[in-house]
C-alpha cells in the first residue's frame, strides 16, 4: 500500500464518490436517480462537513444538471456529476453539446435498465445507447476501479478537452461492498494537478463560445473531436501506467486475462467480466485455452490494442448486457467490426447475455463458450437466456 | 407619467458591451435593448445566450457582438446553464462578476420554464432577461406561450385562442428578490431596473418587451412608438415585484386605449370589434388586478 | 507525456466591428436645421429656438445675446409684439402656442434689472450713415450699423428718440423706464443722436445725402388721415396722435367727461384707454365688428374691462355741436374687408341710426408718411415710399423702411425693416452681394421648415400654456401702472420647456442612445453617423423630439 493510503469498505457508489472528491472538482451539478443516489449523498455529506470544497447544485432534473455542467467546466474548473439510466437518457442532447463544447467533465453513469417498462437492473444500453455523443466512455468491474477510472478520467478529459463517463453496472458494482484502497490526496494532487486550460469564460479575457459556424468551421470542428478521441487509448493508457507507477495499480484501456495461446477469449464490458474472469478459470482448469479480454475504454475503441489481443484466435464470445433492437449488442457488433478485414480474423459470437438484469453464472457461461467452439457464428442476435 | 417623465436629456450608462456591426434587422428592439441591458450592466460580466435572435445578434464565429464573454446553451437550459456559470465563477473566486441571461420568450416561457423555475427556486445569483417579442421570431414568428390573444402568427393565422402567459407572476410566485418589467421605449425606466438587479443579490428577472418588426408587422422605424403604446394603454404595464409581494406600479394610469396599440400593428390586422372590445376588457382586469397588488402591498406595510 | 493541448476552433477572437453592416442600408440619416415656423414668421427673423432652449438652460444671459442680435428691444417687442411667432408655433395645433412673447419679455426685463450692455464695437468703418427718425426701425438700423462697425448719426425731430414706441404707445402699456432703458443701452454704444432736428425740404434731404454715405429713412407716417364728416377745426376734435402725445407725456387733454373715439385699431384703443384713465366716459365708435377689429384681440378685451363702451359695427355720419356737447349721428353697418389691406366696403343697416352724446370726438383711423420733402430721393408707390425686400429705394445708398415704406404697422415689422436695411447698406457699402451674406442670415424658402410631422409630440406632454397676468380692471383705471404683468421664473422655464425647438437639435442624445446599431457617434458640437454601421433604420430620425434629422435616400 503506497504512502497515506487507507484501506476501507466501500461500495462502487462511494467509490466513485470518494474518487471525485479525491480529484477536487469544483463544480458539483447532480440529480439523484436510482441506483446513482449515493453517490450524490456521499458528495452532500462531504460537502456538508467542509471536506469538499465544491459548488453543489441540485437542479430540478438531469438534463439542468448537464446544461450547468458544460458553462461550469467552459469557465474553466473541473466539474463532476453522476447519473444513471432515464437520467442519461434526459441528458443525452446535452452529452452531445458537451463533447462539442470540449468541456472536460466528468461523469459515473450507473447502468441501469432503460424505461419502459419500468425496471431498475443492471443494463449498460443506457451508456452504449450514448456512443455517438463523442463522450469517452470507460466501464469498471469493481468499486477499486471505479475510484481509480475517475481520477483517471479527469486526466485524459483535461488532456484531450472531451468529457468522460466513467459506466458501472447497478447494484452488481454500485451497491457491493468491497475492499476499496483509498490513495492519500497528496498522490492525487500529485497526479492531477489543478485544471488550468487555455481557454475559459472570463470577462476579463472577453472570448466566448459557441457562435453560430459556417458549414466549414462546423466540419473542421468535428474533424478536431475525431483527432481528439483518435488520440485518447494512448493518453488513457499512459494515464492508467502513470497511476500504475503511483499506486501499484493498472487497468489497461483493455485488460486481457490469461489470453496467451488462447483459442476462446470472452469479450465483455463492466461487471459481465467479473464473472467471466471465473467462467475462464473454470476452462482453463478443464484444459481450455480460453481467455478474457475486458474492453474498459469503449470510446474511442481501442482498435490496435484489440486487433493485437484477439488476432490468431479463434473463437470470440462477446457477452452483450444490452440490447440495440434489429441489430443486437453493442459490443458484438463494435468488436465485429472493428476486426474486420484481419489476416485469418477470430470467429465472432454475439450473445445478448444478462439484458434487463438477467442473472448470468460463471457455469452458464462456460456453457456458451464450449458450444460456440462448435458453432459458426450467427448473423442474427442470439439471446443467451 | 411621474419618473418616466420624457423630454429629458438622457443620462444612462455608457460601458460600451454590445459591439456595432451585429446582424440584428435595421431598427431591431432586441439589439436596442441588448445594448442598455448590457451597458447597464458593465463589463464585468458573462451572458448566456440560448437560440434566439440574440443569438444571432451575438455574432457567427469567430465574431462575437458582445465584448464580455457569452456562453450560448441550448435553447432550454438557459437558467440552469447560468447556474453552472455562476457557480464556476464563485468557485473561481469571481463572485462579483455578473452572470447574465439574455433570451427569448420562446426559450422561457416555453422550453426554458422548468430550468427556470429551479434556478429560482435555487436563488441562483443571475440576472434572467427575457426579450418577450411574443413569439418563435428568430424562426419566422410562430406563437409562443407569450403571443397574447387574438395575435396572428405563422402558427396561428387566425389568431391565438389563448391568453399570453404571466411569467412575472410565476416568478413572482417563487418569491425571487427582483421581478420586473420593462422596455426600451423607456429607456431610463430600463437603465434604472438594470441598476437596481444589478445590485441585489440573487435570482432577478426582468421582462422586457420587445417589438419584433418583421413579427408584429410595424414599420423600422417605429418600435420604440410600439413599445410606448403597449405601456400607455396598460397592455405591457411597468412594474417591480420585490421578494414575490411588494408590487409597485411604475405608471400612474393608463392613458390610451388597447385599440391604439392594436391599429400600429399588421399580427392584429382585421380584429373584430368584439376582439378589441375583449382585449380591452383583459387589460382593464389585469391593470385592476396590479392595482389591487400594489394597494395591498402598501396596507401590509402600513 | 508531454501535455499537447488543442486549441478549439470555437472560440471567438474578435469583434463583429469587422463587419461593415452600413452596407445594408438605403438610406441614411443626415442632420439638418430646418428653420422652425416661428422663426420664419418672425418680422426680426428671431433665431427663436435657440434662445428658448438657453432659456430653459437658465443661460439667461446667452438668450438675452441671441436676442439681440437680431432685436435690440427685447423688453419693449416682449410686451407689445403682434407675436406672429406664437401664430405660427406648431405647438398651436398640438395643444396651445407657446408664450414666446411672454418669454422674450422676461428675457428682456432681466436683462434691464441685471444692467447687461451690448458688446461695445469700435467704429472701424470710414462710411458714416445718417438715419432720419429715431423710432423702432431707425433705431434698429442704427444698432445693426454700429454694430458692424459703421459711424451713426440719428436725426429725429421729436425732443426724445422712440417715435411710436415713445408717443403713440401709452406707459400702461410700455412703461417709460423699459422704453428709455433699452434706447439708453443702445445708445451706449456710441451713436450721435439729433434730436428736435426736424427735416422739412428736399434741400435739407439732399444735403444729408451728400453728406453721408448712405441714408435710412425712417420718418414714420405722422399725417393723420382725416374723416370727412369732422370738422378737425372744431375744438370738440383733436386726432389721436396729439392725443396720445400729450397723454402719454403724462398732461392727457381736458375735452370733458364724455370721449368719443372713432377707430378700431391699436391707437384707437390706446386712446380710449388713456382717457379712461383720465377719469373719461369713453365710447369706442369701430366701423369694423369686434372680432374683425384690426387692433390685438387681447386690447379689445382689457378696454371693454376698463370700461370702454365699444359701439362696433358703426359708423359716424355727422357730428353735430349741440348745446349739451356733441351730438354723433351714427348708423349700424355690416363691415366686409376687401381682397387688400386697408380695403372695405361698409352697408348700413336700415332703421339702425342712433345717436352718441359726447363731449369730444377723437378720430383714430390711420396715418399717412409725410413723402413730400423726400420725393427727389426716393420714387413713391401710393403713399408709401417704394423699396425693394432689403429696403433699398432704387436711388443708391438711400434705404427706408418703417411706416413711411409700409403699412404694416407693427413695431417688430418696423425693426425687422431696420435690420434688413443695415444688412443691406452694410452689403453695398462693402460692395458684397446678398449670395455672399452669412448662411444664417440668408432664409432658405418658407416651404422647408420644421413641421409639426417631423416633431416627436411624444416627448412633450400636452401641458397648459402659461398665459400672462393682467392687473385688476379697477386697479388700472387708478394710474399708468403696467396691464400686463411679467412672468416670474419658474412659470417661465415652465413654459419655455414646451418648446418643440423644431428643427434645432436640442443636444438630448437620443438618437445616440436610440440607435440599435451604435452607429451615432458624438462629435464636437453635435452627432455623426457611422456609415460603416448605419443600417438606416430611420430609427434616430423617429426619436429625435425636434426634427433636427432626416432620412436621405442613397443610390448605390
Amino acid at each position: 500500500m503506497n504512502a497515506g493510503a487507507k484501506r476501507v469498505l466501500l461500495t462502487g457508489n462511494h467509490a466513485v464518490a470518494w474518487g471525485a472528491r479525491l480529484s477536487r472538482p469544483k463544480v458539483i451539478p447532480v440529480y439523484p436517480i436510482t441506483p446513482q443516489t449515493p453517490v450524490l449523498e456521499l458528495l452532500t455529506e462531504f460537502h456538508a462537513a467542509g471536506e469538499l470544497d465544491a459548488e453543489m447544485l441540485t437542479p430540478e432534473s438531469e438534463h439542468s444538471v448537464m446544461a450547468a455542467c458544460i458553462p461550469a467546466s467552459l469557465t474553466g474548473v473541473r466539474v463532476f456529476t453522476a447519473t444513471a439510466s432515464q437520467g442519461l437518457m434526459l441528458m443525452h442532447e446535452l452529452l452531445h453539446y458537451a463533447s462539442g463544447a470540449r468541456a472536460p467533465i466528468v461523469m459515473a453513469n450507473v447502468n441501469r435498465t432503460i424505461a419502459s417498462p419500468w425496471a431498475f437492473w443492471p443494463d449498460q444500453t443506457d451508456s452504449l445507447a450514448q456512443r455517438d455523443t463523442g463522450w469517452i466512455q470507460l466501464y469498471v468491474e469493481s468499486a477499486q476501479e471505479a475510484l481509480d477510472s475517475v481520477i483517471q478520467a479527469f486526466r485524459i478529459a483535461e488532456r484531450v478537452f472531451l468529457p468522460v463517463m466513467i459506466n458501472l453496472d447497478a447494484f452488481y458494482v454500485s451497491h457491493a461492498l468491497e475492499p476499496v484502497e483509498l490513495p492519500a490526496q497528496a498522490l492525487i494532487d500529485a497526479y492531477l494537478p489543478p485544471y488550468a486550460p487555455q481557454h475559459f469564460i472570463d470577462p476579463e479575457r472577453g472570448e466566448s463560445w459557441g457562435n453560430v459556424v459556417s458549414q466549414d468551421l462546423y466540419c473542421r470542428h468535428r474533424q478536431d473531436i475525431g483527432a481528439a478521441m483518435d488520440r485518447v487509448p494512448a493518453i488513457a493508457a499512459q494515464a492508467d501506467q502513470e497511476w500504475q507507477r503511483a499506486t501499484g495499480r493498472g487497468w489497461g484501456v483493455i485488460e486481457r486475462y490469461r489470453c496467451e495461446d488462447a483459442e476462446l477469449v470472452i469479450a465483455s464490458l463492466g461487471s459481465m467480466c467479473g464473472t467471466a474472469r471465473e467462467a475462464v478459470d473454470a476452462l482453463r482448469a478443464d484444459g481450455h485455452a480460453a481467455g478474457l479480454v475486458k474492453v474498459r475504454l469503449f470510446r474511442p475503441l481501442p482498435l490496435a490494442a484489440l486487433r493485437t489481443a484477439l488476432g490468431g484466435v479463434r473463437d470470440v464470445l462477446v457477452l452483450d448486457r444490452n440490447f440495440s433492437p434489429g441489430a443486437g449488442g453493442v459490443l458484438h457488433q463494435e468488436l465485429r467490426a472493428a476486426l474486420y478485414g484481419m489476416p485469418s480474423p477470430p470467429r465472432v459470437h454475439g450473445l445478448l447475455a444478462g439484458v434487463g438484469g438477467v442473472n448470468v453464472p460463471p457455469q452458464k457461461i462456460v456453457d456458451l463458450a464450449l458450444a460456440a467452439r462448435n458453432r459458426e457464428p450467427a448473423a442474427e442476435p442470439v439471446w443467451a437466456n | 407619467m411621474g419618473k418616466l417623465m420624457r423630454l429629458e436629456k438622457l443620462d444612462l450608462p455608457e460601458e460600451p458591451v454590445l459591439c456595432s456591426g451585429h446582424a440584428a434587422c435595421p431598427g431591431c428592439i432586441d439589439a436596442l435593448s441588448a445594448r442598455h441591458v448590457l451597458s447597464a450592466l458593465g463589463p464585468d460580466a458573462v451572458a448566456v445566450i440560448p437560440p434566439s435572435c440574440m443569438a444571432i445578434i451575438a455574432g457567427a464565429q469567430p465574431m462575437s457582438a458582445l465584448r464580455i464573454p457569452v456562453y450560448q446553451p441550448s435553447l432550454e437550459s438557459s437558467a440552469a446553464a447560468a447556474s453552472g456559470l455562476r457557480r464556476a465563477l464563485d468557485a473561481r473566486g469571481k463572485q462579483e462578476t455578473h452572470v447574465v441571461v439574455l433570451a427569448g420568450d420562446g426559450g422561457t416561457y416555453d422550453i426554458g420554464l422548468q430550468c427556470l423555475s429551479s434556478a429560482a427556486e435555487r436563488n441562483e445569483n443571475i440576472l434572467y432577461v427575457c426579450f418577450d417579442n411574443e413569439g418563435y421570431m428568430n424562426t419566422g414568428a410562430q406563437k409562443s406561450s407569450s403571443t397574447p390573444h387574438f395575435a396572428r402568427t405563422g402558427s396561428t393565422p387566425a389568431g391565438k385562442s389563448s391568453r399570453k402567459k404571466n411569467l412575472i407572476e410565476i416568478m413572482a410566485a417563487h418569491e425571487i428578490p427582483y421581478a420586473a418589467t420593462a422596455t426600451a421605449g423607456f429607456l431610463p425606466d430600463l437603465a434604472r431596473k438594470v441598476e437596481k438587479a444589478k445590485a441585489l443579490r440573487g435570482m432577478r428577472l426582468l421582462v422586457l418587451l420587445v417589438p419584433c418588426l418583421d413579427g408584429w408587422g410595424v414599420p423600422e422605424d417605429q418600435g420604440i412608438k410600439v413599445a410606448r403604446l403597449a405601456v400607455e394603454s396598460g397592455v405591457f404595464p411597468l412594474y417591480e415585484v420585490e421578494d414575490g409581494y411588494r408590487y409597485t406600479l411604475n405608471t400612474a394610469q393608463k392613458t390610451r386605449p388597447v385599440r391604439d396599440y392594436l391599429l400600429a400593428q399588421r399580427r392584429y390586422r382585421n380584429l373584430e370589434e368584439h376582439e378589441i372590445e375583449a382585449l380591452q376588457r383583459e387589460v382593464d382586469i389585469g391593470w385592476a388586478r396590479l392595482q389591487h397588488r400594489t394597494q395591498a402591498e402598501l396596507k401590509t406595510i402600513d | 507525456m508531454n501535455s499537447i493541448t488543442l486549441t478549439p476552433p470555437i472560440w471567438t477572437t474578435g469583434t463583429t466591428e469587422s463587419l461593415k453592416t452600413g452596407t445594408w442600408r438605403a438610406a441614411l440619416p443626415v442632420y439638418q436645421e430646418p428653420p422652425s415656423p416661428c422663426h420664419l414668421a418672425c418680422p426680426v427673423e428671431g433665431r427663436i429656438a435657440q434662445w428658448m432652449q438657453q432659456a430653459l438652460a437658465r443661460d439667461w444671459h446667452g438668450a438675452w445675446l441671441t436676442l439681440t442680435d437680431n432685436n435690440p428691444f427685447p423688453a419693449i417687442v416682449g410686451r407689445v409684439c403682434h407675436h406672429p411667432c406664437e401664430s405660427a408655433c406648431n405647438r398651436g395645433a398640438y395643444d396651445a402656442p407657446l408664450a414666446i412673447c411672454a418669454l422674450e419679455r422676461y428675457v428682456g426685463d432681466r436683462a434691464l434689472a441685471q444692467g447687461w450692455h451690448h458688446e461695445p464695437a469700435p467704429v472701424a468703418r470710414k462710411a458714416r450713415i445718417a438715419i432720419v427718425g429715431g423710432g423702432p426701425s431707425g433705431l434698429s438700423a442704427a444698432y445693426q450699423l454700429r454694430r458692424r462697425g459703421y459711424a451713426v448719426t440719428i436725426f429725429e425731430a421729436q425732443p426724445k428718440l422712440g417715435g411710436l414706441l415713445r408717443d403713440g404707445i401709452p406707459p400702461y402699456r410700455l412703461p417709460r423706464e423699459v422704453l428709455d432703458g433699452e434706447i439708453a443701452r443702445l445708445l451706449d454704444l456710441g451713436i450721435e443722436v439729433r434730436t428736435g432736428v426736424a427735416l422739412e425740404t428736399a434741400a435739407e434731404f439732399e444735403r444729408l445725402r451728400a453728406g453721408f454715405d448712405a441714408l435710412y429713412l425712417a420718418m414714420g407716417a405722422r399725417r393723420q388721415k382725416r374723416l370727412a364728416q369732422l370738422d378737425y377745426a372744431a375744438p370738440w376734435v383733436m386726432d389721436s396722435a396729439a392725443y396720445l402725445a400729450q397723454a402719454n407725456a403724462g398732461a392727457p387733454p381736458a375735452l370733458g367727461a364724455r370721449l368719443a373715439v372713432i377707430g378700431g385699431g391699436s391707437a384707437a384703443i390706446d386712446v380710449a384707454r388713456s382717457a379712461r384713465r383720465a377719469g373719461c366716459e369713453v365710447s369706442l365708435l369701430a366701423l369694423e365688428r369686434e372680432a374683425q377689429m384690426p387692433a390685438q384681440r387681447e386690447e379689445v378685451v382689457q378696454a371693454k374691462e376698463e370700461g370702454v363702451a365699444l359701439l362696433d359695427g358703426a359708423l359716424l355720419r355727422t357730428a353735430v355741436r349741440t348745446a349739451g356737447g356733441v351730438a354723433l349721428e351714427c348708423v349700424r353697418v355690416i363691415f366686409e374687408p376687401g381682397p387688400l389691406q386697408g380695403e372695405f366696403r361698409v352697408t348700413p343697416i336700415a332703421g339702425s341710426e342712433f345717436t352718441l352724446a359726447a363731449d369730444a370726438v377723437v378720430p383714430a383711423i390711420g396715418q399717412d408718411p409725410d413723402l413730400a420733402a423726400v420725393q427727389s430721393l426716393a420714387r413713391a408707390a401710393g403713399a408709401l415710399l417704394w423699396t425693394d425686400a432689403s429696403g433699398a429705394t432704387g436711388s443708391d445708398g438711400v434705404f427706408a423702411g418703417g411706416d413711411v415704406a409700409s403699412t404694416a404697422r407693427f413695431v417688430t415689422h418696423a425693426i425687422g425693416m431696420g435690420r434688413r436695411a443695415a444688412l443691406a447698406i452694410d452689403r453695398r457699402l462693402q460692395a458684397r452681394s446678398a449670395a455672399s451674406e452669412d448662411a444664417r442670415q440668408a432664409l432658405p424658402p418658407a416651404a422647408i421648415h420644421a413641421s409639426l410631422d417631423s416633431i416627436n409630440t411624444y416627448y412633450y406632454p400636452h401641458a397648459a400654456r402659461t398665459e400672462r397676468a393682467h392687473l385688476e380692471p379697477a386697479e388700472r383705471l387708478r394710474g399708468h401702472a403696467e396691464v400686463q404683468l411679467g412672468l416670474e421664473m419658474e412659470p417661465a422655464l415652465a413654459e419655455a420647456a414646451r418648446c418643440f425647438s423644431c428643427g434645432r437639435c436640442i443636444s438630448c442624445d437620443n438618437c445616440y442612445y436610440y440607435c440599435p446599431d451604435m452607429a451615432i457617434r458624438r462629435v464636437a458640437g453635435g452627432y455623426a453617423v457611422a456609415g460603416d454601421y448605419c443600417k438606416g433604420c430611420g430609427l434616430c430620425v423617429q426619436e429625435c423630439p425636434t426634427g433636427s434629422i432626416a432620412m436621405r435616400e442613397e443610390r448605390k
